[in-house]
């Protein structure tokens, strides 16, 4: 147990596991609105620095590497919310 | 000069710059029509006076890239041509069909020409930039792959660097995609469709390879920077392109019959078409700033240089001006796409088939660099072309914003002829900017008579 | 590392700040990361033009192939990491095998994926049928293509592995073919939530 806890991919792993669950039942419950999207997007983001901080291992990374895969995420999740937010109104 | 056999590309250079000056004689021909219509009229009519000067254009760009590759593959091979006697009897072919061809466009109405060369057993004319009668077309495949075998086989026998593999790569496509100037369907939607798969991906796709290999020799003779970083930039400008390029063949497909989804991808895939271009910029530039000698040939530096920051400008952003589908519904055919053609074309293959003739010249000369006076001369027409350019390229994209507003935005559109008419202050400006092109080519055809003292033989 | 040159060595730079694998593979990620970007936005937006059509036709995708991909991917990405740490101990018969259950686990994607495809396409469903098929086919596709990519990488490295080529002195060849695979994963990630469970 303390194996998951000493290396970062298998606690990675192991929360990118469950987020993808939680994901599912979102959809499986049929969430929607903007509470449910973003929840979505929090949790894409979420999974999506994991893998490039401890997948990718850009954690110990020059900074301006892990600025422009951290702000690619920060941009494509705002963008999708920006489109979201304009069809909700 | 390495090998004996890279002399072959100095007649292939010599015929390349020489349909190079007639390219753009017959362009201020076409420049005048566009304001005195009947100019030389009945004896070069405007879609003769266009089809020369796109035709010459493209010939002298193979041309330059048959020769290059002549220059380049025995030197990067290290090893002599597979067949020196080959590659120049195909120049001999090359260069006689090529003036067959434009004599045929000038002495004889097209009808007469197609009628003459066999168009009924085959019917290939008749299309923009593929006009060519079918046995000029079949005289341009048997030279192509003639050529294609005479370096495939150097390759073969010699050392296969990146830089080859990436050339023969560009020139085997280039060959290929020509197969589709022999197909032309009845179903005109069928026709444009194929007809793209040789224009576009020519100079959207293979074509860049070509470029990006020759850009790539140069760099590395003149900056003396290890050929390992430069094949990594190579091979990320390589596989940027073609996915952007091939994928971006939708920007040509908007509203012609075919599928809507092209719409999507044309204009998703093709606004990225400027970052293998970018990619190019900075890597010419890096490589120039982290260069490990002094080249006394500083011109084809310049023209290196020249062809990351132009190729950028004229086939990146010009052409991402238009190449949304909203964006082009409104400027699709009209004055906006002859600006993005102009520096495109200029940009990117005139400026690289420079770049390499700046290069390989004086070296099949028999000196490492020019005089200094010829150089100088040199740069002198390197700015004089480029700034002239860039004008036309602005003059036309002015016409073309205000043809689109008057002739298709407005609340009134006027016919095409009397939206001609009001822009005709921008062709003038055009025309006299053309000029100015024309006083530089002639500087640039001077730099090579010029003496003075030269560098040491390389 | 401000300079963005690909002529830098990674292995010259001090150990506190690295970047893992070659400079040129990260140039091209971002390149391949910035095309989806665009075609993630263009989905968004297009979709805000017709929302109830998007929401109707979105209820007609297999959510659980979409969620049991995100597993296979997700689970394919940390094999390849535990690969990446293997090479680094000099241990490369484990990374061989790391590196070939993060293929199994692509392969496994692909069969999930064929299986939703030919359910769709059986259905008549094609590009044209509407914007959102459009948006879904050519989205995931263009991701499958990747996967596919990604997968030739792995063999070529699960080969070089088996032969060696890693160790704790040099795994710039693997860390470069792995950071490749990660952005696959990546990708997948805020597509699946996007195209099939957003509403």
């Amino acid at each position: 147990m303390s194996a998951l806890f000493l290396n970062p991919a298998h606690r990675a792993w192991l929360i990118l596991m469950i987020a993808t669950g939680v994901t599912w039942w979102l959809g499986e419950v049929g969430a929607a609105g903007t509470t449910a999207i973003v929840a979505l997007l929090a949790i894409a983001f979420a999974k999506g620095r994991l893998v490039i901080l401890d997948f990718m291992e850009l954690r110990g990374a020059p900074l301006m590497w892990r600025l422009l895969l951290e702000g690619w995420l920060v941009v494509v999740s705002s963008l999708i919310l920006l489109a979201y937010w304009i069809s909700l109104k | 000069m390495q090998y004996k056999s890279q002399a072959v590309a100095k007649p292939y250079f010599i015929a390349a710059i020489g349909l190079f000056v007639a390219q753009i004689l017959f362009g201020l021909i076409l420049g005048l029509q566009y304001v005195i219509g009947d100019f030389l009229f009945p004896h070069i009519p405007f879609n003769v006076a266009r089809m020369v000067h796109t035709n010459a254009l493209i010939v002298w760009l193979l041309m330059g890239f048959m020769g290059g590759a002549y220059y380049m593959i025995p030197e990067e091979a290290e090893t002599e041509l597979f067949s020196p006697k080959l590659a120049l009897a195909m120049f001999w072919i090359f260069l006689v069909a090529a003036a067959l061809t434009v004599a045929g466009y000038l002495l004889v109405p097209y009808s007469t020409l197609a009628a003459m060369t066999g168009n009924d057993i085959l019917e290939t004319m008749g299309r923009e930039f593929l006009e060519q009668p079918l046995i000029t077309k079949v005289g341009i495949v048997i030279v192509a792959l003639a050529f294609l075998f005479n370096i495939s086989m150097t390759v073969l026998k010699g050392k296969k660097t990146s830089i080859s593999l990436v050339l023969l790569l560009g020139l085997w496509g280039l060959a290929v995609f020509f197969l589709f100037s022999f197909y032309n369907p009845v179903n005109v939607v069928l026709d444009k469709f194929f007809w793209w798969w040789t224009v576009h991906l020519w100079v959207e796709g293979v074509w860049e390879l070509i470029l990006g290999a020759f850009l790539a020799f140069v760099l590395i003779k003149t900056t003396g920077v290890d050929r390992e970083v430069i094949e990594k930039w190579l091979y990320v400008i390589v596989t940027l392109t073609l996915i952007t390029g091939i994928i971006g063949t939708g920007h040509h497909y908007y509203w012609i019959g075919t599928p809507e989804y092209w719409q999507w991808w044309g204009s998703i895939f093709s606004a990225l078409e400027p970052i293998p271009f970018f990619a190019m910029t900075v890597f010419a530039f890096n490589m120039v700033n982290r260069r490990r000698r002094e080249h006394p040939n500083k011109a084809a530096v310049l023209w290196a240089l020249g062809t990351g920051v132009m190729a950028f400008l004229g086939a990146g952003i010009w052409g991402f001006l238009h190449t949304l589908a909203p964006v082009n519904y409104y400027t699709h055919g009209t004055q906006i796409t002859a600006a993005h053609g102009h520096m495109a074309f200029y940009g990117a293959y005139v400026m690289v088939n420079l770049t390499i003739i700046s290069y390989a010249m004086p070296i099949l000369r028999g000196r490492a660099a020019n005089s200094n006076k010829s150089q100088v001369m040199e740069m002198w027409s390197f700015w004089l072309m480029t700034i002239a350019i860039v004008f036309i390229t602005l003059f036309l994209t002015a016409a073309g914003i205000l043809q689109v507003w008057l002739q298709r935005a407005s609340d009134t559109p006027l016919p095409f002829m009397v939206a001609q008419d009001k822009i005709a202050l921008f062709y003038w400006m055009r025309e006299w900017t053309g000029v100015v092109f024309l006083i530089g080519l002639l500087v640039y055809v001077a730099s090579f008579f010029v003496g003075g003292r030269e560098e040491k033989a390389a | 590392m401000t300079d963005t040159s690909l002529a830098l060595d990674p292995a010259e730079m001090p150990s506190a700040r690295r970047l893992p694998g070659d400079l040129a593979i990260w140039v091209f990620i971002l390149a391949e990361m910035l095309a989806f970007a665009v075609f993630f936005a263009s989905y968004a937006f297009a979709r805000s033009k017709d929302v109830e059509m998007f929401n109707f036709y979105q209820q007609t995708l297999d959510r659980n192939a979409g969620a049991f991909n995100t597993l296979l991917l997700v689970t394919g990405s940390w094999f390849v990491v535990l690969a990446v740490q293997a090479a680094h101990r000099d241990d490369s018969r484990a990374a061989a095998r790391r590196i070939g259950l993060g293929f199994l686990c692509g392969a496994g994607f692909l069969t999930v994926k064929v299986f939703e495809y030919a359910a769709k396409f059986g259905a008549g469903i094609s590009l044209s049928t509407n914007t959102f098929y459009m948006f879904y086919i050519s989205l995931t596709f263009f991701h499958f293509m990747h996967v596919i990519l990604g997968m030739v990488i792995l063999a070529i490295l699960w080969v070089k592995t088996r032969q060696g080529a890693y160790g704790s002195r040099d795994a710039h060849g693997l860390e470069s073919g792995a950071a490749y695979w990660h952005m696959v994963d990546l990708l997948w990630i805020v597509l699946f939530p996007l195209v099939y469970v957003m509403r």
